[in-house]
This record gives C-alpha cells, structure tokens and sequence, in this order.
C-alpha cells in the first residue's frame, strides 16, 4: 500500500466537498487537505465537514490558514491562534482525522530581510514556542489527534526553519502529539541534504507536503521525486502526502500530472 | 518494492556527501573508485539522478592521462584515512585532477555500472545528457589502462595489491614475501578505530604496501618506473575491463559512436585473458609480471571472467565454484578464497570472507549465462545477510558471521540491486 496522495481543497472545483472530492479522485488524487481559517471559521464548517465525512470523502489533515500563529510578537495574537488550533485540533477529532498543522509563523518576521533582528530575544521565541507546542500537545493528546509543526524558510519565518530544530523542540516538549510536516519546498531551501534531514528525524515526522523547488506542483521544478519517493519508504512513512503547491498552469490541466509522477517513485 | 529497498535505503542516504557516497561512514571517510561503481548499481533503484551524480563526481576526478583515481579526497579532512591527501600529494604532479586523489587506480568497473544507471531510467539519463558526458571520459579510462598499463600479452597491469580492489589476496603472497623493502615512516593505522585488527591487513602488510605506493607516488605516478617491484596482471581487474569494453560498445550505439572498437578491445582483452588459465587450479590467476610466474591459488578473482560471454572456461568455472573450493550454495555467498587451502583464513579480508561485490559478480555471470536458480539462490543469500546484520562489509563463509564494519555502501546498493532484478519473483 502506498501513500495516499491528497490536494489541498482550494485547487478544487465544486460547490460542497463531495463534489471537490469526485474530482480529486478523478484527477488521480485519494483525499483532500483541508485549510482551516481562524475566527472558528473552521468550527462553524462542521456540518458541511460532518456531512463530507459521512459521504465518504477523505480529508485526514488540516492545514491552518492564519494571519497571525502561535509565535505572534502580539501576545493576544498568540493566544488566540492557540485558541484558534485547540479549536481545530477538536474539530479534526470530531471527523476522525488526523490532525492540524502549522508553522510557528508565517510573514512576521524574516532574519534575511531588513531590519534583520527581530524584536523579541531568541530565549523569549524558545520560551513561547514551548509554552504552545506544550499546551496544544496536551490538547491534541486528549483529543486523539495531532498537531503538525511546519518549518518554513528562512524568508517566510525566522522561529523554525530546519527539521532539526523542529525535532528538538518536539523532543523538548515530550508531547507524542506534536510531531513534523516536512515540506519539500522548504526543504529544498533549508536542508543541505533534505533525504538525510527526513532520515535523521524520522521518528517525529508526522505529515508530508510537496511542492517542486519553485513551489509549483511536483514536476513543474527540479526536485528529485525518485528520491523523494524512495526517502520516503526509508523513514517508513505510510500516511498521506499533501500537495500544497501554487499552480503552473489550469488546475485541471495540471494537477491530474502530479499522482503518476509520485506513484511512480512511492 | 523490495522488502530490502527502505533499509538499503538508509545506509545509502546515511552515507550521501553531497556529490558522492562514502563506502562507510567511520572506515572509509571518501569516495573511492570501483566502490561508487557499484554504489551507482544501487543508487539507480533510489535516485537514477544520484546515481549519475555518484559516477559524474568518480570521473570529474579524472586525470589528465585518463586514469581514475582509486580515491578521491573531497572532504579536505586527512585525518580519516591512511594514506590520505597529505601522502599522495597529487596537487604537485602534472596532469593529475583539480581535486586530491591517489595516484594509484581500482578496477574499471564504471562503464558496466554507467550502462546499468542509463538503463535504470533512460529518459532522464537522455534529457541530463549522462551518456553524452560520461562515454569520452569512460573511453578515455580505458585508453589509460591499454597505452599506460597494457603489456606485450594484451592484459593490463597492477601496481599495487590496492588496485586489485582484493588488497591481501594470497596472490600477492609471494612478492611481499620476497620483498625487503618497506615503508620506513611512522604507519598511521586509523582503519584499526573502526574494525577489528584481526580482520583488517596487518602492520607488516601495511609496511609493503606503503612502500609500493611512495614509490609510486615518487616516479610521479608516470607508470615508466620498469623495475617497479608490483607488476601483476589480474584477472577480475581484466575481466572487469573487458566486461566493461562490452558496457561501452552498448554506450557507444546509444551515443552514436562507433561499437565495434570497443567489441574488437572487449574480444582481445578476453582472449589475452587465457594466458591467466591455470590448468593445475582449474581457474584464473594472477601472474607476477616479473617472474613472469602464474600465482597458483583459487581465488574469487579468478571466477570473475566467468562475466564474459567469450571464455574459454566457462564450464571448467562452473564446475569450480559449485565444488569443494567454493561450495556455492552450501557457505555464505562467494569465498574470496579457496575454502581448502592452507591460506584460507574465513576472517581476514580477502583471503577467505565473503564480499557482496563479488557475490554480486557472479549473481550477474550466472544469471546471463542461464543458471537462474542459483543466481536467485546467491542473491537471496545476499540479501539475508545483508538485512540480518546491518549491511556488514563481508562474512565469515562457514559461520555468516559478519566481519569488518557495517551499513556498508556497496554491500546496501548491490543487495538491493541483486534482489530487485535477480532475485524478484517473475
């Protein structure tokens, strides 16, 4: 059994998820990935989602869709976007998913652009991180899910960049349900060796995501997907993997291209 | 999918440097030449595009005369390996590579492990132009071995047990043995951190081969030293280039170049190959260049020409490697010596263990020449051992016992090659 190939739910034509879905299934894919917006937009979905789920449709992961994360400057911000996956983690549990991902922000703050030094003191982001990976773990393990920590590069966030220094966290925290989404895109910026990166934290990857070096869909960049495919059975990774990609053409034209390519290396 | 691939897979991309994979990550800290031919061989079921970049680095490190260098230095570290960079030198010798190297060469196994990586995925080996790139370098290699290390018989020669890639075998006996030279300067012996003296050669050996190679190193590594006291020619060293010269013609077609120069080199080299028969071992041997006497021992090395189609001995071979001497199918895959010889030793190296390159050789011979039972049957055995104990460099024949060090790289790649083409059910 390979992995499950799964397309975020904006790529997809239809006016309900079961819709979208019959055409994910029809473009080669096997679920969706759903995106969870804040202001518990993603908690009022829950009829719509309940239904979907009931109807068959496969959407194992959410991937949060914020403006503002869990190591915001702006303490209420913080707060609120723990609220905000507690939230999520909950309504995952509910569809009996898999879990909510996120990174630890995401256009706040970049130490490759100006003014290069953030406004806030690296043991104060270790403090913080923490203090919401902690309690979002607790939550998450309480509700049977997980929570998937997203390194970003270094031009879209400056508080976790490597899976190195997002196991480390993991390991600190001690939560089983905190673990890694690995992105290749990311990846492709921040790993001198991305396959020996996923290898070395094998044990705390939780979810994958791919998109091609530019972060088009795979194939339209130059990444390795023979690789990718065969890193992928060394790190015995069975789950889903999430095309979270911008497009290099029409979604229709395009996507149906990317469960071949991966299928043929996974 | 192979139940071996994830796990080959993660000594393989454990042991990734970026543009090549050492052979193992404490013992053997660089990349050395006929081990990344057969790590390609492995690397194409992972990464046809790494595959490619382990055999385009092994020939961006070609010299200028054309030879490939047995080791290449990349790192800048010279602490891991004795003789490293700071031995060598090859910075202050004319026509040598960009990149620190040995002066001294392996077997050319490269042309048969470019062919096998093309054929593993040819449209991307097509639009990377792996071919185009790698022919005139791989022809190039092979120009070297006729015109620098070719003699009157046809046959290229060794100048140092090193470059048989079988450092100790009983071949070499008695040359070393003769020898009073030896290496004078301290002897560093790092490879002892990480591997059992008694499985590695000894300080005495060590010595001689020392010598040999600062002697070498000393004449510019120009192969016009005629007293140089190492000539050898070698049988798998020059079944491996004929073998290679067949890879090449098939190279040739697929780049447009002319095969039948490399046909008629792979028909001659076959041919001079029968001045290594013994009649008395019923196999191939070494012949000391020199004395100009053969070596009389079974070694593995001798049933390597059994890779080419053309042998003259193929059954005598056959009868060899199934019999008491060799036991196919009875012991750990393929004894690189002789089980019933007074030099067998099941643990040292290359004078009784059993190796995976070797193993992987013969898998090859038997299985194009027909015998798929026992092709099956030696992959399976080295797909086993190679799962049971972490990818160990080689095994004691009678007890499979592993020896040496472990998450081996050739030994992961052609593991995983031998059970995805030879041993998979069809």
């Amino acid at each position: 059994m390979t992995n499950a190939i799964t397309l975020q739910e904006h790529h997809l034509p239809g006016s309900s998820l079961e819709e979208k879905f019959d055409v994910a299934l029809a473009w080669g894919f096997d679920g969706i990935e759903l995106r969870s917006r804040g202001d518990f937009h993603f908690a009022s979905r829950l009829p719509e989602l309940r239904r979907a789920r009931d109807a068959g449709v496969i959407m194992p992961t959410a991937c949060v869709e914020m403006s503002h994360f869990i190591g915001a400057f702006d303490a209420e911000l913080r707060e609120d976007a723990i609220t905000q996956l507690a939230s999520q983690l909950s309504v995952m549990a509910e569809l009996g998913g898999v879990g909510v991902m996120t990174p630890g922000s995401y256009g706040m703050f970049s130490r490759r652009l100006p003014p290069f030094e953030p406004p806030r003191s690296p043991e104060s982001d270790h403090r913080i991180l923490v203090d919401a990976l902690g309690r979002l773990g607790e939550h998450a393990e309480r509700e049977g899910v997980e929570l998937f920590l997203e390194p970003l590069n270094r031009y879209e966030d400056y508080l976790v960049n490597t899976l190195s220094g997002a196991a480390a966290l993991i390991v600190e925290i001690g939560s089983p349900a905190v673990l890694i989404v690995a992105d290749t895109y990311h990846m492709n910026i921040e790993e001198a060796d991305p396959a020996g990166a996923l290898l070395e934290v094998a044990p705390h990857i939780g979810h994958l995501q791919a998109s091609d070096s530019n972060r088009l869909e795979p194939g339209a960049g130059h990444l390795d997907w023979a690789l990718f495919g065969a890193t992928v059975a060394a790190i015995g990774y069975k789950r889903s993997i999430a095309i979270e990609s911008r497009l290099s053409g029409e979604a229709a034209t395009v996507l149906p291209t990317v469960p071949p390519l991966l299928r043929r290396y996974l | 999918m192979s139940a071996i691939k994830p796990s080959a897979a993660r000594v393989l991309l454990r042991n990734w440097r970026g543009s090549y994979t050492v052979p193992a990550g404490g013992l053997y800290p660089h990349q050395w030449s006929w081990d990344s031919a057969f790590i390609a061989v492995g690397l194409r079921h992972l990464s046809p595009r790494r595959a490619q970049l382990e055999l385009d680095t092994i020939l961006s490190a070609q010299w200028e005369d054309g030879r490939l260098p047995q080791i290449v230095f990349h790192s800048g570290r010279d602490d891991g390996y004795s003789p490293g960079a700071s031995f060598w030198h090859s910075e202050q010798i004319p026509g040598a590579a960009p990149v620190a190297t040995a002066g001294l060469i392996q077997p050319p196994t490269h042309a048969l492990a470019a062919l096998l990586v093309h054929e593993a995925d040819p449209a991307e080996s097509q639009r990377r132009r792996f071919l185009e790139r790698a022919y005139p370098r791989l022809v190039r290699w092979h120009d070297y071995l006729r015109n620098r290390r070719g003699g009157r018989g046809g046959l290229a020669r060794i100048v140092h047990p090193w470059e048989s890639g079988m450092d100790n075998s009983p071949f070499w006996d008695a040359c070393l043995q003769a020898m009073t030279e030896t290496y004078t300067a301290l002897i560093p012996r790092p490879d002892l951190l990480h591997a059992d003296a008694d499985h590695r050669p000894s300080d005495g050996e060590y010595g001689k081969y020392l010598y040999f190679a600062a002697r070498y190193r000393d004449h510019g590594c120009d192969d016009a030293d005629e007293s140089f006291p190492f000539q050898f020619e070698d049988p798998a060293f020059n079944g491996l280039w004929a073998r290679s010269e067949l890879a090449l013609a098939t190279i040739a077609t697929l780049v447009a170049a002319d095969p039948l120069p490399h046909r008629l080199e792979a028909c001659r080299i076959t041919e001079a190959l029968e001045t290594l028969w013994s009649t008395e071992r019923g196999c191939y041997v070494a012949r000391d260049i020199l004395s100009g006497t053969l070596q009389q021992y079974r070694t593995v090395a001798g049933l390597v020409p059994l890779l080419l189609p053309g042998i003259r001995h193929t059954r005598e071979l056959l009868d060899l490697v199934r019999g008491p001497h060799f036991r196919l199918g009875e012991v750990a895959m393929v004894p690189s010596h002789d089980l019933t010889a007074v030099t067998f030793d099941p643990s040292r190296y290359w004078r009784g263990p059993s190796w995976f390159n070797t193993a992987w050789l013969i898998a090859e011979a038997l299985y194009e020449r027909g015998f798929t039972t026992e092709a099956e049957q030696l992959s399976r055995g080295m797909e086993n051992a190679a799962l049971e104990h972490d990818f160990p460099e080689y095994l004691d024949p009678h007890s499979f016992a592993p020896r040496g060090t472990t998450r081996f790289s050739w030994t992961a790649a052609l593991a995983l090659d031998a059970s995805t083409r030879i041993g998979a059910p069809r």
